[in-house]
């Protein structure tokens, strides 16, 4: 039933790529990348947006086909015409986008496309290893649930379940850790490794999160710029060493926090209830207040309430009971407009879909959250001159890489459209930020920039209420954490209280403060 | 999309923006190859094409009956396109041309009713107070007539293709109400048509044509400028574009929605102040009001063709303007098979269709050596872009 392993190959190389190098157009993606990747180890491929590695995971499992360079397995040459292929190697993918059916269950996903499934499915006995394989690893996850019950940490691991069981012996993932939350992580990485030890050799591609680099990885190679700049083994790194790597200068990983007077409550919500889009409470009774000068840190992992509690303090989405004050002054059912005039600002989640127009100019987006004041609208005539040259400051400001202020939105980067998001909400001195996940997927340049905008706007005396699954930012940034949990919060801890573990547990809800 | 013949390989990409020109050219193409295939038609009924295209554009662009037909055609189509385009730049679909067209048409006769144009023909009306009272009662009308979709449509989510097509059957039947033997506008003969407007209370002319022909050419650079550079053109444009970020914004969809289908309506009730109160020949309700209503719904295919562009849609409504009434002429002066104008004008509206369609698209032929690299090109920028 288990498959019999080889005799112990730890340590031996097994994978090897040589002088890789791949062009796209007068581009050169990949440029004469080395990686030696060891059976038994945990091999980091380290780098921010547009540094190479997706082309190089393309390459290793035979989504693309280098320009130069060899693939070695097993000291063997190798040549993949397809992921399939690679597969058929022993080389897994798993891609930070799902590829299951949600309508099927999750035994049924990662039988699907088995090269020993027939006509008729014997799904018995692919249960019985299936269950071998989860059990070995310390992966649980109900077989029999329909994948879309599951949440996003069980669909990623019914991928990697699914690649043991198609074969694989290299396991590749993209950005592993983005949607889970820090319980979740460690879990996750605890089964990586004990996959490791078994021979495997498992390969994450990881942009943030240097500390899980650090704690759970082996070895570490660095790309900038389409080169590999450093290759290390963990334990000779620090997170200061893996970001100056990754970034080409030093960088400062966790702005420091700092300390202001707190002034008086400038948003004060009280027993807020909010529907979701069912019709069930997903904010169930928050109170709350934000003071001038303090971010206030939500904690959560995605779904457990931030976004319709997000919505709702911003007008977008009806409050069902509960008040929310914004400076003495009840906005609970206030138009989104007269939010924004009373000094609300909002950073939404969705920078593509809410926050910006991608076929708009800079200008135009900007003009988002300018169109309705009288200095932008003279007589029903945009002040177009007056918006291009906000536009034009916010993009020196925030040194936004742009072609200009007429550029479209849907040719900047995730860091740079976020920059002249939050430099547009900035501009606009708000008395109260709501900032929602401001620095998910950008690269650690561009999130320290954010995050000092941040501490800027608190320092200038911004009630900041500060959303996000990054445990590292709430605990860095905020004065005080809530930790969200099914739409409650879990505890609310000052700053100087909070811990990783304390935080993380609450925000999994495995335990309770007193609120 | 690739597919490979023999050494080269065929790859169809989708454009990432399509150039005006590219537009142009799409739509002049399309023209050619209509020609071409209705010609083989024309041949299949024993006509020349040559001289069948040569007689079209000799009455429709060169006659001097001809001409202002076309032009006047052409301002009521440009106008039913103005109707779809300001709904569309909001991503709403306004269908209910031919309803608001006659909301408009029946509050300006109603307004000369009032003033007893029905009886008092004979005697000089004012017509510098009473015209003036018509336009407004025509625009005010078709922009209340399609107000009620918008604001259904803002309000409660009602599908606004759905009510505009139900408007229009209540509003046609409405104008069979009032034109029919004994009805209140009936003409003075009791055919089936409305009265004939007094001479006092048609719309004014200059250099042989209706003054509302050179309002509307005002209008579509008005309605350019409105969309680009107003207020509340660029909160139209930002809720058409992504309605999730024009409620961040603040922009009220309800408003939008009422406002985009009364300025729809409003362009569409002049449309038929335009065609029932100027044209020459016309100055009535007249008897096929119904293919006139119909006939409104080239300014649909003018809209997409035009890309929602107003001044992109003037030759595109001169085209159909012309070819509609030259085809009929020349159908009867060639006395060729009855329908064979509708093939030309179906085949036409058809092939621009498909060919705006189609300049979405680029191709490019390339030798099938190179096709590994740039098939994974185009994966790759899908993921992660190099250039950023």
């Amino acid at each position: 039933m288990t498959r019999a392993l080889p005799e112990s190959r730890a340590g031996r190389v097994v994978l090897e790529a040589r002088g890789i190098t791949k062009r796209f157009g007068s581009v050169v993606a990949n440029d004469r990348i080395d990686l030696t990747v060891r059976a038994g180890e945990l091999h980091a491929i380290l780098g921010e947006n547009g540094a190479g590695k997706t082309t190089l995971m393309r390459i290793l499992f035979g989504e693309l086909q280098p320009d130069e360079g060899e693939i070695y397995l097993d000291g063997q040459r190798v040549r993949f015409r397809s992921p399939r292929d690679a597969l058929r190697h022993g080389i897994g993918m798993v891609h930070q986008e799902r590829k299951l059916i949600p309508a099927h269950t999750a035994l049924e996903n990662i039988v699907l496309g088995h090269p020993r499934t027939k006509a008729i499915l014997d799904l018995r006995e692919a249960e019985r290893e299936i269950e071998a394989l989860c059990a070995r690893y310390g992966f649980r996850i109900p077989l029999h649930a329909k994948v879309w019950q599951l949440s996003e940490g069980e669909k990623q691991i019914v991928e990697i379940v699914k690649e043991l069981y198609h074969g694989a012996r290299i396991l590749i993932l993209d950005e592993p850790t983005s949607v889970l939350s820090p319980p979740e992580i460690v879990k996750l990485l605890e089964s990586l490794t004990k996959m490791a030890k078994e021979d495997f050799a498992v390969i994450p591609f990881i942009t943030h999160k240097l500390p899980v680099v650090l704690e759970y990885c082996d070895r570490v190679t660095i790309l900038r710029r389409g080169r590999v700049v450093a290759e290390m083994e963990t334990r000779h790194a620090t997170e200061q060493t893996l970001a100056a790597a990754m970034v080409g200068r030093d960088v400062v990983l966790q702005v420091e926090r700092v300390e202001v007077p707190v002034g008086e409550p400038v948003v004060r919500v009280s027993d807020l209830w909010v529907r979701d889009d069912r019709g069930l409470f997903a904010v169930q009774g928050l109170s709350f207040e934000v003071r001038a000068g303090e971010i206030l840190g939500l904690a959560g992992v995605a779904g457990n309430g931030q976004e319709p509690l997000a919505e709702a303090l911003a007008g977008l989405r009806p409050v069902e009971r509960g008040s929310i004050l914004l400076d003495g002054v009840d906005i609970t059912h206030a138009p989104v407009l007269e939010r924004w005039r009373r000094g609300l600002g909002y950073v939404p989640t969705e920078r593509r879909e809410v926050g910006s127009i991608p076929s708009f100019s800079l200008v135009d987006n900007v003009l988002l959250n300018y169109h309705f004041e009288p200095e932008f609208s003279r007589w029903g005539v945009l002040a177009t001159g007056r918006a291009r040259e906000l536009t034009e400051r916010i993009i020196a400001e925030y040194s936004v890489v742009a072609a200009g202020p007429e550029a479209l939105a849907k040719s900047l980067s995730g860091g740079n459209l976020q920059k002249v998001i939050l430099g547009r909400v900035l501009s606009r001195h708000p008395r109260f930020l709501i900032a929602c996940l401001p620095t998910h997927g950008l690269d650690v340049g561009a999130a320290e920039f954010v995050q000092r905008k941040l501490l800027d706007a608190k320092r200038a005396g911004t009630a900041v209420l500060l959303i996000s699954e990054d445990l590292d930012e709430i605990l860095a940034l905020s004065d005080r954490i809530a930790a969200i949990y099914e739409g409650q919060f879990t505890g609310v801890v000052p700053a100087s209280e909070a811990t990783k573990e304390l935080i993380g547990e609450l925000m999994a809800g495995l335990r309770r403060e007193r609120v | 999309m690739r597919a490979v013949i023999g050494g080269y390989a065929i790859r169809i990409e989708r454009r990432a923006d399509v150039r005006w020109w590219q537009t142009a050219l799409a739509s002049v193409l399309a023209i050619l190859v209509s020609l071409f295939l209705v010609g083989i038609a024309f041949v299949r009924v024993g006509a020349d094409p040559l001289e069948v295209y040569r007689e079209i554009v000799n009455y429709a662009f060169l006659s001097q009956f001809g001409l202002p037909q076309t032009i006047n055609r052409a301002t009521y189509v440009l106008l039913a396109a103005f109707a779809i385009i300001v709904p569309l730049r909001a991503g709403l679909w306004n269908i209910g041309m031919p309803g608001q067209i006659f909301a408009g048409t029946l509050a300006a006769f109603g307004v000369a009713y009032a003033f007893g144009a029905k009886t008092a023909s004979a005697t000089e009306l004012p017509g510098a107070l009473v015209v003036p009272l018509m336009l407004v009662a025509a625009l005010a009308a078709g922009a209340v007539y399609g107000a009620i979709a918008g604001f259904l449509r803002g309000r409660f989510q009602v599908n606004e293709i759905v009510t505009t097509m139900m408007l229009n059957w209540a509003m046609l039947w409405i104008v069979a109400h009032m034109i029919r033997e004994g009805g209140p506008f009936m003409g003075r003969t009791a055919e089936g048509e409305g009265f004939t407007l007094p001479t006092s209370l048609r719309v004014p002319q200059a250099f042989g044509l209706p003054v509302t022909v050179y309002a509307t050419v005002i209008l579509a650079l008005l309605l350019t400028w409105f969309l680009a550079k107003t207020t509340l053109g660029y909160r139209i444009r930002t809720f058409g574009e992504s309605p999730r970020a024009a409620e961040y914004a603040g922009i009220d969809a309800t408003r939008v929605s009422t406002l985009v289908f009364a300025l729809g309506g409003l362009f569409a009730g002049f449309a038929g102040f335009h065609y029932f109160l100027g044209v020459p020949g016309v100055y009535k309700i007249p008897k096929n009001y119904g293919d006139l209503g119909d006939f409104s719904f080239y300014g649909l295919i003018t809209g997409l063709i035009a890309r929602n562009n107003p001044i992109a849609a003037i030759p595109v409504a001169i085209l159909f303007g012309g070819v509609s009434g030259g085809a009929r002429f020349m159908q009867g002066k060639l006395r060729l098979a009855f329908g064979i104008d509708y093939a030309l004008l179906g085949v036409l509206m058809i092939m621009m269709v498909a060919f705006q369609a189609l300049a979405q698209f680029s191709l490019r032929i390339e030798r099938a050596a190179t096709v590994a690299a740039t098939q994974v090109e185009r994966g790759e920028s899908r993921v992660e872009s190099p250039h950023h």
